[in-house]
């Protein structure tokens, strides 16, 4: 069967790969920034894994992009009438006060849209912004021979490495309400378990009242109201 | 320096004026044997540095320890006996690094005296091709020639720990923890800046400002306001999502009576 649900293999694939690399990429950046004599795995271990898994995830984030430009999957992150005004307010009032007294998900998954407008608004600066800024800065610290020895008084290194130390940490803050908000499916696990098995049926606006964390996995579901 | 001005090509009378002896007189060292030409005086005639700079008058730098340094150095023990400072420091050009204010400079006045001896060569092709097989034998590190370009060799070849530049090992005990120097009191601050860095580490705990001003280091280059505000950040984030699913815990009796 053909896999509509908007998460097909290759996705997912490219998901759980780029998840373990981004945490390699942390503990050994942080590892690599906080470095102390006789750690564990040592400032030249971390430096030869963090810089192979720097170049996977390049690799990987090629696949994102080929994904996303010739495979389709682009069309979910594209800014539609409405995403804006009054999605970002809509979505965040969710987020804010509606997901604790169990109003519906203003934007619940469908086939046209997998993101709902906040959501999308993040992955699109985390992902067309912060990750190239950060690749890029990672191969050209790979290159320290042929940066400047100075910019504006400073070492040259040493602002490629600021923005790539700091894009990163803003990545990983990404990382953590990323993973809680996983946790805002149908159940704690639903979107878990979706991100890793993929959708065998799509769900088309599906009239089941989001529940929240504390929700028992049985509960009954109650047909959202109409968004004007 | 009647004689030896302009065409010298011993002793480079700018270099001289501009060095920390710039203002002795000839005299004050070469003492026996130069009121004649050819000079009669050999070089075990000469003064050595100690003899002047020697005992408590001669602070902030304590010769004495210097000199110990020196005889425990494989200079000594392995190379020659009657080692001298002259052997590495010309006191026709001599600069102390504590007159320096870049890294670099301070890097390479440091590596000259060892360059001078292990990648020596007639001509600078010579030395060049002497340079390109010493650099290679460190290719332990990444980026070896750049390791090789901008450290001093004594930061690695000399006893961890302290400040102690002239005692230089053999090879064998020469350092290879990386995290070294790419740490938080990384020994390139001590190490280049020894002056600089006992004053900033009584200051503020930890020395390696000196560097952060004047070259990027993974690890060494480090500041603490960013640290403290990213760490910050990073707690208000894991508190705020904390905090909103405790929320989400707490409301769940009310959904449920929905």
């Amino acid at each position: 069967m053909k896999d509509t649900s908007g998460y097909p293999l290759w996705l997912r694939c490219w998901h759980w790969s780029n998840a373990v690399l981004f945490v390699t990429l942390l503990i050994t950046g942080v590892s690599l920034h906080f470095s102390k004599p006789a750690r564990s795995l040592g400032f030249r271990g971390d430096t030869l894994l963090h810089n192979t898994a720097g170049i996977l995830l390049t690799l990987f984030y090629c696949l994102f992009l080929y994904g996303n430009f010739r495979l389709g999957n682009g069309r979910y992150y594209k800014i539609v009438t409405g995403d804006i005004e009054p999605g970002l307010i809509r979505q965040a009032r969710y987020y804010l006060w509606g997901i604790f007294v169990g109003q519906p998900h203003p934007y619940p998954h469908s086939h046209e849209r997998k993101f709902n407008p906040l959501q999308k608004l993040f992955y699109l600066v985390v992902m067309y912004v912060l990750f190239p800024i950060l690749v890029v800065t990672g191969w050209v610290l790979l290159f320290p021979d042929q940066l400047p020895g100075e910019v504006l008084g400073v070492p040259g290194i040493g602002l490629w490495a600021l923005a790539h130390t700091y894009t990163g940490f803003f990545l990983s803050l990404f990382m953590v309400v990323h993973i809680y908000l996983g946790t805002t499916g149908t159940t704690l696990g639903a979107l878990f378990h979706f991100m890793l098995f993929g959708e065998a049926e799509p769900v088309a606006a599906s009239p089941v009242r989001t529940p929240a964390l504390g929700d028992r996995p049985n509960m009954q579901t109650t047909v959202p109201k109409e968004h004007s | 320096m009647e004689c030896h001005q302009p065409r010298d090509t011993t002793i480079d009378p700018v270099k001289f004026a501009l060095s920390v002896h710039g203002t002795q007189d000839c005299a004050t060292c070469h003492t026996e044997g130069f009121d004649k030409f050819p000079h009669t005086s050999t070089r075990a005639n000469m003064p050595d540095c100690i003899d002047c700079h020697s005992g408590p008058a001669t602070p902030p730098i304590d010769f004495d320890k210097i000199a110990a340094g020196v005889k425990a150095s494989v200079h000594v023990k392995m190379v020659d006996p009657a080692f001298r400072c002259t052997n590495c420091h010309s006191p026709h050009s001599f600069i102390p690094a504590s007159r320096m204010t870049d890294a670099s400079e301070a890097i390479l006045a440091a590596n000259k005296p060892c360059l001078g001896c292990h990648a020596a060569g007639k001509t600078p092709a010579a030395q060049q091709i002497a340079f390109r097989n010493l650099a290679e034998k460190h290719k332990v590190f990444p980026h070896w020639e750049l390791h090789i370009q901008r450290n001093a060799c004594i930061a690695c070849h000399t006893p961890r720990g302290q400040e102690d530049v002239h005692l230089i090992l053999p090879k064998s005990q020469a350092l290879r923890d990386c995290a070294a120097c790419h740490g938080k009191n990384s020994l390139l601050a001590t190490k280049l800046y020894t002056h600089l860095a006992l004053k900033e580490r009584s200051e503020r705990g930890w020395a390696n400002a000196i560097l952060f001003n004047n070259a990027y280091l993974t690890g060494a280059t480090r500041n603490r306001w960013l640290d403290w505000a990213a760490l910050g950040l990073a707690v208000l984030t894991v508190l705020g999502v904390a905090a909103h699913g405790l929320g989400r815990i707490l409301f769940a009796g009310f959904r449920r009576s929905l």
